[in-house]
C-alpha cells in the first residue's frame, strides 16, 4: 500500500534518522559546546548505536514492538536528558501505534503525537524555550495539517521535516530557559539548540527514507 | 590545544575508572549488576537503603561516598552525563533491606528526568522508595524559585545525615524528613576562573579570559552571573560568603557546618587562605562554624575554582554529621 508506512517502511525510517545523526555527530556536540558541556553529538551517536542494536535483535514484525525495542533501549542510555526524552519519544510512538500496522498520514501524525506526549511528560518546556521542543512541535503540527489536507505519509513527512528544520534554525535567536544552557542567560543567544538540531535530523532522516521509498 | 589527558580510548573511561576505582578500594566498595558502585558488605536488615545517581567527571563524587554510614549504592552515569533509568531502578531493588530506599538526587535535568522515570517505574513495580532532590545552588535564583536551584556539592552532607540516620534505625520518613531539613537550611555558591576540558570529547566545556572570574559558575561550566575581575582571596570570600549568609539569613549564635569544596585545580592553599577570612567574618558577625571540612568531594576535573557550601546545623543534624562513616573519601570514627 504506496499510501501507508508498514513495518519495514518505519524500518528504513528509523535506520535513515540514525544514519543522520550519526553522520552529524561532530556537529551537534560542536553546536553544544556553544551552550552545553559539548558532548551532545556522543550522546546522539551512542542512543542511535543502542536504537539500531535494538532494532537488529527485535524479532517481531509489530510496529509498536519495534518502536517499544528501541524505545527501551534509547532510555537505557547514560546520557542525561538524552535518554529519557528520546526513549520515551520512541516508547510514545510505540503506545499511539497501539496493534496498527499500516499507517496512512493521519495514523503517522497520531502515532507522532504520542510522541510530543510522552516527551511533554518528560519536561515542562514550550515552544519558544530553546530545546527540542521547538522542533518537534512545529513538526507533528506539519505532519497533522498535512494528512488533514488529504496528502500522504511522503509529502507529509516532508512538510515535518522542514517545519522541524526551519524551528531547529529559529531557536537561534532564542534564550534557553531549560536544561544547562539556561543558566547562560542572553549568552545562549546565537547558536541554535542542539537538541532542535537532533529532531530536525531525525525528521529529515524520517522523510527522506520515505521519499526514497 | 590538545587535550592532556591520562586516559586510554575516551569511550573506556567510565569503565576503567570505575575499575580502578573499586579495585583500589575494595575493602568498601565494590562494582555490581550493571556497573553500580555497591557497599563491599550490604547493610543490615531492617535498615533504609540510600542511593544516588550522577554523571561521571566529578571524583571522587558520587561514588566516592559510598560505605557504611553513607550511600548503600551510587548509579554512575557518563561523563557529566545521568545514568538511565533502567540502572538506578537496579540500584533501588538491591538497596531494598526490607525499610525502604531514599532516593537523593541533584538537581540538573538529566539526573531528575531520569530519576522521575525511575520513580515512576519503581511505585509500579511497589517498592517503598522516597525521593530527595538537592538544589542549594543559590545563583540559580531566588529561595523560592527551588527548581532554578541546582544540585552541588550539598548532596555529600544529605547524604552523610540520610546515611547515618538509615544506620540509626530511622525510618524511611524519618530519614527524608532530616534530610530535607538539612537541604531546606544549606546553599552553595561555586566560584571558577579557568575551564576545564571535558575528557571524551577533548573540547573546553566553557572559556573565560585570563584574568576574570565567574561567581555562580556551576559544575558543569553552566554559566553563572557573576563574571568580574580576579579577586584577592579575602575579597572573593567574603563576597561569596555574604551572599550564603544572606540567603539563609543566618543570625548571630546559629552554628554552621562549612564545607570548601575544590574544583580540581585549586590548591588546598588556597582554600585554607578562604576559609581564614570566612572565619573571621563569622566570628565578627557572632556565627560559630560547628564543624568544617576542605577537600575535593565533587570536582570538575581541572578546573580551577572551589564550591562554598554552608548549612544551618541543629543538635540532631550535627549528631548525624558526627556519626561514624567508613567510605572511600569520607571517614568519620
Amino acid at each position: 500500500m504506496a499510501d501507508s508506512v508498514g513495518f519495514d517502511d518505519l524500518a528504513t525510517m528509523l535506520r535513515a534518522a540514525a544514519a543522520k545523526v550519526v553522520s552529524e555527530h561532530a556537529t551537534l556536540s560542536r553546536l553544544d559546546s556553544a551552550t552545553g558541556d559539548g558532548d551532545h553529538g556522543t550522546t546522539m551517536r551512542r542512543a542511535m548505536m543502542v536504537g539500531l542494536r535494538a532494532m537488529d535483535t527485535c524479532t517481531s514484525r509489530d510496529l509498536a514492538a519495534l518502536l517499544n525495542d528501541v524505545g527501551w533501549a534509547i532510555l537505557g542510555v547514560d546520557g542525561g536528558a538524552t535518554g529519557p526524552l528520546l526513549g520515551t519519544f520512541f516508547i510514545g510512538m510505540s503506545e499511539a501505534a497501539g496493534g496498527r500496522q499500516m499507517l496512512d498520514a493521519p495514523a503517522l501524525a497520531e502515532v507522532f503525537e504520542g510522541a510530543v506526549a510522552a516527551v511533554r511528560r518528560q519536561t515542562k518546556a514550550q515552544v519558544g524555550d530553546k530545546t527540542m521542543i521547538d522542533a518537534l512541535v512545529p513538526a507533528v503540527e506539519a505532519l497533522r495539517a498535512a494528512a488533514k489536507a488529504g496528502e500522504g505519509p511522503r509529502a507529509a513527512l516532508a512538510k515535518a521535516a522542514e517545519a522541524a528544520a526551519r524551528g531547529a534554525a529559529s531557536t537561534k535567536d532564542l534564550r534557553a530557559k531549560f536544561g544547562r544552557a539556561r543558566n547562560l542567560g542572553d549568552r545562549s543567544i546565537g547558536s541554535p539548540d542542539p537538541g532542535a538540531t537532533s529532531v530536525s535530523l531525525l525528521f529529515r532522516g524520517f522523510a527522506d527514507a520515505i521519499a526514497a521509498r | 590545544m590538545a587535550m592532556k589527558k591520562f586516559i586510554n580510548k575516551p569511550e573506556d573511561l567510565v569503565g576503567e575508572l570505575l575499575e580502578g576505582y573499586a579495585l583500589a578500594y575494595a575493602d568498601k566498595i565494590r562494582l555490581a549488576g550493571n556497573r553500580l558502585v555497591v557497599r563491599a558488605r550490604r547493610k543490615a536488615k531492617g535498615k533504609v537503603g540510600v542511593v544516588t545517581l550522577g554523571g561521571s567527571g566529578h571524583e571522587p563524587a558520587l561514588s566516592g561516598f559510598v560505605g557504611k554510614g553513607m550511600l548503600d549504592i551510587s548509579v554512575p552515569g557518563e561523563i557529566f552525563a545521568a545514568p538511565g533509568p533502567p540502572r538506578c531502578l537496579e540500584a533501588l531493588k538491591r538497596a531494598e533491606r526490607g525499610a525502604g530506599v531514599l532516593f537523593i538526587v541533584l538537581n540538573h535535568a538529566g539526573d531528575v528526568m531520569a530519576a522521575n522515570l525511575t520513580m515512576e517505574m519503581a511505585l509500579k513495580q511497589g517498592l517503598n522508595v522516597k525521593q530527595i532532590l538537592t538544589h542549594e545552588d543559590i545563583a540559580g535564583g531566588p529561595r523560592s524559585k527551588p527548581e532554578n536551584r541546582r544540585g552541588l556539592v550539598g548532596a555529600v552532607p544529605v547524604m552523610k545525615v540520610a546515611g547515618a540516620a538509615a544506620e540509626a534505625g530511622y525510618s524511611l520518613d524519618a530519614c527524608l524528613a532530616v534530610a530535607e531539613r538539612l537541604e531546606r537550611q544549606m546553599a552553595t555558591l561555586a566560584v571558577a576562573m579557568t575551564s576545564a576540558t571535558h575528557p571524551s570529547t577533548g573540547q573546553a566545556i566553557f572559556t573565560l579570559p585570563d584574568d576574570e572570574m565567574e561567581i555562580g559558575m556551576g559544575q558543569h561550566g553552566e554559566a553563572g552571573t557573576g563574571r568580574m575581575k580576579m579577586k584577592s582571596a579575602d575579597e572573593t570570600a567574603e563576597a561569596m560568603l555574604g551572599q550564603l549568609l544572606a540567603d539563609l539569613s543566618v543570625q548571630a549564635g546559629e552554628q554552621l557546618l562549612v564545607l570548601l569544596n575544590g574544583a580540581g585545580a585549586t590548591t588546598l592553599m588556597e582554600l585554607f587562605i578562604v576559609f581564614r577570612r570566612m572565619h573571621q567574618v563569622c566570628e565578627a558577625r557572632g556565627i560559630k562554624i560547628a564543624r568544617a571540612r576542605i577537600a575535593e568531594f565533587l570536582t570538575v576535573q581541572e578546573m580551577a575554582g572551589f564550591q562554598m557550601f554552608i548549612a544551618r546545623m541543629d543538635e540532631e543534624l550535627l549528631k548525624l554529621w558526627d556519626a561514624p562513616c567508613d567510605t572511600p573519601y569520607l571517614v568519620v570514627r
